[in-house]
């Protein structure tokens, strides 16, 4: 944590709301983009958001500077979004082989197929467990540490590893899938003398 | 791992423009009304608190008191020594003699009844 954070911790501490307006500015982008990430919804996105940051005001005195203040800020939100996957997951949502496969790769450029791979990441990402989905996020999408992740979700380093792993393999293995299917669906297409 | 990398292209986000201002007044609106919550979970401890204080004393008396109460009575009774005709409890047992006289009737019909007429003892006189 750089010195200026660091005084605006203290100052948040003392009640600043200024001090918290800048702390605001300097995390709201990168907090909304993650928690959109984990959710896959951008208006609970903004109020999960809205609440971290409020968290982040009225706890801030229990905040130790042992761990940077960003993966404190983390760790509020992936509080929150964990609660919120939770309540969606037990309220019964699709399942990982539930998942429909995207079904439009089907032009030869290779943006269009980077296209259709990123939906159907993005589809894959949004059935994932959340047990998975926060450390494969918080991995390959803010580029934190496996040491980082652990002193976020509060969960030994063994443990983190082995769920960025399995996140990425059920990943894998949806895409693997998803691919498979769209090239069934190509070929029956030229068949059928639609091309 | 490429399919990883791609992970990054998942399309950013960022904060709507009037985010700041949002959080700033839902900040001064949960000040103002941080002293009402504090009261009600204040109010609300309490209850439970007076709720399980009276719980405990009720299971004390009953561990205690209640349970005591029929031994001790009757002992302070007795030391004391005077006893009411209502401490006590009439018990009648019925007797059957009926198959004693039965019994009786086998046996032979004369009876003797030894009677001592003299104080002095007579060695001759065997019972």
């Amino acid at each position: 944590m750089n010195m200026d954070e660091q005084a605006l911790v203290l100052q948040i501490q003392a009640g600043d709301e200024e001090a918290f307006a800048k702390i605001v500015h300097v995390y709201k982008d990168k907090i909304v983009n993650y928690l959109y990430q984990v959710t896959g919804d951008y208006q609970k996105a903004v109020d999960l958001s809205q609440e971290t940051f409020l968290r982040v005001f009225f706890k801030a005195n229990k905040y130790k500077p042992i761990a940077p203040f960003s993966s404190w800020v983390y760790a509020i939100a992936s509080n929150l979004a964990k609660t919120e996957l939770k309540k969606k997951w037990r309220m019964g949502l699709v399942s990982l082989e539930d998942v429909p496969p995207a079904v439009e790769i089907s032009t030869p450029s290779e943006e269009a197929s980077d296209s259709g791979l990123v939906r159907n990441l993005r589809q894959a990402l949004d059935a994932l467990s959340p047990r998975y989905r926060i450390p494969v996020v918080l991995k390959d999408m803010e580029g934190y540490s496996q040491e980082e992740i652990a002193q976020i979700i509060k969960r030994p380093i063994g443990t983190v590893k082995a769920r960025i792993s399995r996140g990425r393999n059920i990943l894998k293995k949806q895409l693997e899938k998803a691919r498979a299917e769209n090239v069934s669906f190509q070929k029956k297409e030229i068949f059928d003398g639609r091309f | 791992m490429e399919d990883f990398s791609l992970l990054r292209k998942l399309d950013r986000v960022s904060a709507p423009p009037d985010f700041e201002r949002k959080v700033m007044s839902q900040l001064s609106a949960r000040r103002k009304a941080l002293p009402q919550i504090r009261r009600a979970l204040a109010f609300r401890y309490s209850l439970a608190g007076a709720a399980a204080a009276l719980l405990v004393c009720f299971v004390v008396v009953n561990m205690f008191v209640l349970q005591k109460g029929p031994l001790s009575e009757s002992a302070g009774r007795t030391a004391q020594g005077a006893l009411s005709p209502r401490d006590f409890v009439s018990i009648s047992e019925q007797v059957k003699y009926s198959p004693e006289i039965r019994r009786a009737s086998y046996e032979p019909r004369t009876a003797y009844i030894l009677e001592q007429v003299s104080d002095a003892s007579n060695v001759l006189i065997k019972y």
